[in-house]
């Protein structure tokens, strides 16, 4: 968050929003304490969820009684699309192990994030070096997690 | 102070090669998320099977100091801790590396962990069964109550708004609440899904919400990971030493902190690294530096973590009670070995013990050139990886790191939405780190809170078994301190201002 001494004065909504959510999230946590008999599992998350009803309700009255000079500027020149695809892939990429094991969806997990991380032009020498490079890395952690540490990677359904 | 002769057969070939072999493994597994120092002494621990009880103890001894010193590399070079017990050093060790300092952070830490790791060695050798008494003295309600000492930490890391940080603490609890209950064994939060009955496990959380983050913000815009000067600076060893003799009181208090939280049983180092943060914060001069880049951050977590290590050996060797979890494995393979812990070792087993000790030190003092090379190679690669290479073999690692913790797809899957949620939340001014904390003192704080309730309603003495134990009112006292003593400081600074003024 950036401030700026020239910026009108600002409600911080987001916070507020944030706040809601928050106290959202603890009614159904409450909620869900409802169904429990045995007082050791509900005291506890149930002190907690009220704690954080009574934070974030101090917090909307903050920023209702308190305006605040806010302004954020980070995300000016920051590509939204390259982060929305980063997590889309990864999410991708795990949700296609159970199907084809580990290997695969990992090395185009890979070859994609590269893709979306790439901002220098694909000159000759990068074309050659970096899939040489992606390939041996995820080998090479497939082979130490999966051969030498013994981690039962998954093999992938269709394979099986 | 036990014989000279201990140190000589500490001192073999063979000892000092599997010292040096351990360290390294130790490192190298401890700087990749998600295996943690747990996991480096659990998948090396076979290889021991063969070796006599002292040559196997001292290489354990080693994978695990090097171990929780690797988890730095990842907490200053990704935001991302390599291992639980280094989450503090993400406090100021990132920062630092964002101002082109990590190769001075790194070294710091190194210094710092050889420096814990001799103060813990040091009170294993001289003071364990003693100590070990100190253990015992700890019931539910003092881990409550340590518990809560830790949580006070989010008041340091809430830059600027302590609603914010005390409701992302809240978040955490609550998320340390799901899965199946601590001490009654119900089912809580999962809503119907199976993928949440084994809970959220803290270093799932962790890299989800440290490392995703970092990746996220890093595909967005094409300006370098780090600062990068492009002068080369060496191991800036002498530097770092400088920095460290300055704050040795500090580096020697943190130290003493991580054995002593080291020596009860379940802490961890990532308490103690926290703890010891807390404490430093509070009494150094530059406390308003610290989560900014702060040498002194950096110095007291990772000493107090180090020195876990020993403290942590203290009730595993004298009473059978592993301190850490690393500890724990240890145990079952001095079992194997044939070697039964308890008080009676010291004495009967006086040669594999003392032998042992002396091979603790020999691995801590490896620590510092191996962690030098070693830092300083992480660096240099972090720093000149170009960024199409860097953000996937993060990505694949946290994946495959996760992956490896409890062998889940769910868990990689609960990784990637905990990295998108802490995204979310930093932008609007939610730090991960309170949440990270409640996580993590969340189920401490349960376990205590509840059994020293139930005990309390058992017995009809509920405010006095939470307020009426010397331990307690002690912890209590450190609660009390570090929250309003930054208003204390204040209060005290304007009034010698006005003095000054008056005259």
């Amino acid at each position: 968050m950036i401030s700026n001494q020239n910026d009108p004065l600002q409600r911080d909504t987001s916070s507020i929003v944030m706040a809601c959510l928050f106290i959202l999230i603890s009614v159904v946590f409450l909620w869900d304490t409802t169904r429990m008999l045995d007082a050791d599992s509900y005291v506890f998350p149930r002190a907690v969820a009220i704690a954080m009803i009574i934070l974030s309700l101090m917090l909307i009255v903050w920023h209702l009684i308190k305006p605040r000079r806010e302004r954020d500027e980070s995300m000016v020149h920051a590509s939204t699309i390259r982060r929305v695809t980063l997590v889309m892939v990864m999410l991708g990429g795990c949700l296609a192990m159970p199907w084809l094991g580990f290997l695969i969806p990992g090395m185009l997990t890979f070859f994609l994030l590269m893709f979306i991380a790439m901002y220098d032009e694909w000159s000759m020498k990068r074309k050659i070096l970096y899939p040489l490079v992606a390939v041996a890395i995820v080998v090479g952690f497939y082979t130490l997690f999966g051969n030498v540490l013994q981690v039962p990677l998954p093999v992938g359904t269709l394979f099986e | 102070m036990p014989g000279i002769e201990f140190l000589l057969a500490a001192l073999t070939p063979l000892n000092i090669m599997l010292a040096l072999g351990g360290v390294i493994a130790g490192t190298v597994i401890g700087s990749l998320p998600g295996l943690t120092a747990t996991m480096a002494v659990a998948v090396l621990v076979p290889i021991t099977f063969s070796m006599e009880p002292t040559s196997a103890l001292i290489m354990m001894g080693a994978i695990y100091t090097g171990a929780i010193y690797g988890g730095a590399y990842a907490a200053i070079l990704l935001n991302t801790p390599g291992t639980p017990s280094a989450i503090a050093t993400t406090f100021d060790g990132f920062p630092l590396a964002r101002k082109g300092q990590g190769d001075l952070a790194i070294s710091i830490a190194c210094i710092a962990s050889v420096t814990g790791g001799l103060v813990g060695a040091t009170f294993l050798l001289l003071l364990a069964p003693p100590l070990a008494e100190i253990a015992l003295a700890f019931g539910p309600v003092e881990y409550f109550w340590l518990a809560i000492f830790g949580l006070t930490l989010i008041s340091a890391l809430s830059e600027g708004n302590l609603l914010k940080g005390l409701i992302g603490a809240c978040f955490g609890l609550l998320l340390a609440c799901v899965g199946i209950a601590e001490i009654s064994a119900d089912v809580r939060f999962v809503f119907g899904s199976q993928v949440l009955l084994g809970g959220i496990e803290t270093v799932t959380a962790l890299i989800g919400l440290y490392c995703i983050p970092v990746l996220i913000d890093l595909v967005a815009t094409p300006d370098r990971h780090l600062k990068v000067d492009h002068k080369p600076r060496g191991f800036r060893f002498l530097e770092a030493l400088a920095l460290s003799w300055k704050a040795k009181f500090s580096l020697l208090r943190s130290s003493v902190i991580g054995t002593l939280v080291g020596i009860l049983p379940g802490a961890g180092g990532s308490i103690a690294g926290l703890v010891a943060y807390t404490e430093a914060r509070r009494t150094s001069k530059n406390s308003e530096n610290f989560g900014k880049g702060e040498p002194e951050g950096v110095m007291a977590t990772e000493s107090a973590n180090n020195a876990t290590v020993g403290g942590g050996f203290i009730p595993t060797l004298v009473l059978g009670i592993p301190g850490t979890p690393p500890d724990a494995v240890i145990l079952g393979a001095l079992l194997i070995q044939g070697i039964r812990t308890g008080p009676s070792l010291f004495t009967e087993k006086a040669s594999i013990v003392f032998t042992f000790i002396y091979g603790l030190y020999l691995a801590t003092f490896l620590m510092l050139p191996v962690g030098l090379v070693i830092g300083r190679y992480a660096y240099q690669t972090i720093i000149t990886v170009p960024k199409a290479l860097l953000v996937p073999t993060v990505a694949f690692m946290t994946m495959i790191g996760t992956y490896a913790i409890r062998n889940s797809i769910s868990d990689v899957i609960i990784m990637i939405l905990l990295g998108v949620i802490g995204w979310i939340l930093n932008r609007y001014g939610f730090s991960p780190s309170p949440i990270v904390l409640g996580l993590i003192l969340g189920r401490i704080a349960e376990q205590g809170f509840v059994q020293a309730w139930t005990i309390g309603s058992a017995t009809g003495e509920l405010g006095k078994m939470f307020f009426g134990r010397p331990i307690s009112l002690v912890i209590i006292a450190f609660i009390l301190l570090s929250l309003f003593y930054p208003l204390i400081r204040t209060r005290f600074r304007r009034s010698k201002q006005e003095v000054r003024h008056d005259k």
